[in-house]
């Protein structure tokens, strides 16, 4: 599901958009489980290097340390990101990153913060 | 005409109106452009047409600043100097290198990029490059194979090079000035002193000196210096008869903000979708490639970040592995190796190709995933980055140059920077990642034991409007002394993001323009 701003603004209006963010978290949610644990970099830099980058980033933060915490912390980000009722896709999401900065660097790897923490889920998963 | 200095009386005088010393790029471009004058021109080269251990072994120097490339096989003391054994790689500055640049401390020239552009196109012919275009635009439309990354050109825009064959000046051009009718040259003619007069307003002559002994003066009515940075430097200082801080040097400014261009590979660029990514347009097959693009940061961005110019070439590589900075992959013996193989005429594989990296010639694969990034960055104009004279002397009684290169935080902070937005521009884009090497992740103040420059020697006597700031003024004339004058990077007040050897040709022609209203 797809949304413009003046649309979202119109259903704001009329107090339908609580029923809409809910459901599209919902779907969210379950469209892109599958997406979090395989990081684009994996294709790119293979599985070694992206577990080694997924565990440094863990070892560098410890809060998120666990599968929970990481994906709390890449839905924190998405939802903080405006609009944030779009439907994004991760890949779209890493990119957002990277243009507004949101950059780490793990590993000496120039990353956006949602694929160094996919990296951090793939580590906690294979 | 010439003549072997060696085979002059000693004693001998030497006149003519206009006095060159060096035969190299710079001296010998302004040299052609007075083959025909009604004037004469006194070409003096130290050494003869073949390379001669015991003349490099004059350039031979005392390292004590960061590690560098011993320096009797960074430049070569013979006709042609050191497109003897140069790469050929040329372009143009950028207009903000000329500027005033408030986050780069002592930067700015006493001239624009503008004023050079004539003189750039001048120089194209000479070193046998292409047209003067280095509008990337121009390229694409000739080869539709060549496509920039499409990133943000705001940001990040694609530098174009263009290659030389390489020209050795020493043999393209042995033959035009030897037979030129106003053109004297003189080999083996090592100055070992500029002569100031009495009030250190003037040069009154040069004293040349041989191996064994001999000595010869040559007068003229206007010099320039064109021996290269470290040599100029070492010339003026020790010419203290009179003047005894060295000629030119009131201000203690000769022989500081010496400048190379940090030559060191410092990350990896691994493309997202290699098999639809066209990496052409930045590649360079050696000898065949024309043109080629180098990824660069926009004034505007340089400006934002504080920042220095500079570049990042794309070498095909895998990860990984290890690569060499430019002092690393062409250490002396393999320099002299090659020379021997060109003038042997080229029988067999070059010696450079056989010592490759396995990455540089097996990796042919056609959608390559992996680029090793290779810096190429100006250095920072620093005064304490100099060279003065040793205690030791060489062979002909001159003291040896004493060299200290230094850097500061902000050459390692502007390359950290640069890949850090290469990286999020390529990921913003999707084309790819960016990783930084190791020794860009620690602090701005340590170097890594590979810190390589690309023997690009700039600065010593600096350009400036004000003497207090600089050796030479914008036509080159070094302050307070009338018919003196520099030639070469070595008038250079910042190094920009192109090898120097482009920009002097140019700047030599300008010389050579000006130097024909003064004397005519």
């Amino acid at each position: 599901m797809t949304l413009d701003r003046r649309r979202f603004l119109q259903l704001a209006a009329t107090g339908m958009v609580a029923g809409l963010t809910t459901s599209a978290c919902a779907q969210d949610t379950s469209e892109h489980a599958r997406e979090l644990n395989k990081p684009a970099l994996l294709e790119m830099l293979g599985p070694e290097r992206t577990r080694e980058i997924g565990t440094q980033y863990r070892a560098a933060m410890p809060s998120e340390n666990t599968a929970a915490a990481l994906r709390d912390a890449i839905s924190t980000s998405r939802h903080r990101q405006f609009p944030w009722i779009l439907h994004k896709s991760i890949e779209e999401q890493v990119r957002d990153d990277f243009a507004a900065g949101r950059t780490v660097v793990v590993s000496g790897w120039i990353l956006s913060e949602t694929e160094a923490r996919q990296c951090a889920l793939y580590s906690l998963s294979v | 005409m010439h003549t072997d200095a060696r085979t002059l009386e000693n004693g001998s005088v030497i006149q003519g109106d206009l006095c060159i010393v060096g035969a190299g790029a710079a001296g010998i471009s302004i040299a052609r452009e007075w083959a025909n004058s009604p004037l004469s021109v006194v070409l003096l080269e130290g050494g003869g047409f073949d390379l001669e251990p015991a003349m490099q072994d004059l350039y031979r120097g005392e390292i004590v600043g960061q590690p560098y490339f011993p320096l009797e096989a960074a430049r070569l003391h013979f006709f042609g100097g050191t497109t003897g054994h140069w790469a050929g790689y040329c372009s143009t500055y950028d207009p903000i290198d000329f500027e005033t640049r408030p986050w780069v401390p002592h930067s700015g020239w006493p001239i624009r990029r503008e004023e050079l552009d004539p003189f750039y196109a001048r120089a194209q012919p000479i070193l046998d490059l292409g047209p003067y275009e280095y509008d990337a635009e121009y390229w694409v439309k000739r080869d539709k194979e060549l496509e920039p990354f499409p990133l943000d050109r705001n940001k990040v825009w694609p530098k174009m090079w263009q290659f030389s064959p390489p020209t050795r000046f020493g043999t393209k051009y042995r033959d035009a000035i030897v037979n030129a009718r106003s053109v004297h040259l003189y080999t083996h003619a090592n100055v070992c002193e500029v002569e100031a007069n009495e009030a250190q307003s003037a040069v009154d002559g040069l004293r040349v000196r041989m191996f064994d002994g001999k000595e010869h003066r040559v007068k003229a009515r206007c010099y320039v210096l064109a021996c290269c940075s470290m040599q100029n430097a070492r010339l003026l200082l020790a010419s203290n008869r009179r003047a005894t801080a060295g000629i030119g040097n009131a201000h203690d400014l000769v022989g500081r903000y010496f400048m190379e261009h940090l030559e060191i590979p410092s990350g990896e660029l691994v493309l997202a979708k290699p098999q639809s990514t066209k990496t052409k347009m930045y590649e360079i097959d050696y000898g065949v490639t024309k043109a080629r693009a180098e990824l660069a940061l926009t004034a505007q961005v340089q400006k934002e970040h504080g920042i220095l110019n500079g570049t990042a070439s794309l070498e095909r590589g895998v990860l990984g592995e290890q690569v060499q900075s430019t002092f690393q992959f062409l250490p002396p013996e393999l320099l002299k190796a090659t020379m021997a193989w060109e003038k042997g005429g080229k029988v067999g594989p070059s010696p450079l190709s056989i010592s490759l990296p396995p990455a540089a010639t097996a990796v042919q694969q056609a959608a390559p995933r992996v680029f090793h990034l290779m810096t190429r960055q100006e250095q920072a104009p620093n005064p304490n980055s100099r060279v003065t004279l040793s205690t030791e002397k060489d062979a002909m009684g001159m003291p040896r140059v004493k060299f200290d290169w230094q850097l500061t935080e902000l050459d390692k902070r502007s390359i950290r920077t640069y890949y850090k937005l290469l990286g999020q521009e390529m990921g913003r884009t999707g084309l790819g990642r960016v990783q930084l090497r190791d020794w860009l992740l620690s602090d701005d103040r340590t170097w890594p034991s590979f810190i390589s420059g690309g023997w690009h020697h700039m600065g010593t006597t600096r350009m400036h409007a004000d003497p207090k700031q600089g050796v030479v003024d914008a036509n080159c004339r070094v302050h307070g002394i009338g018919n003196l004058y520099v030639a070469g990077a070595a008038v250079y007040p910042t190094a920009g993001a192109a090898n120097p050897t482009l920009t002097l040709v140019a700047l030599s022609l300008r010389l050579s323009d000006y130097l024909r209203t003064k004397l005519t």
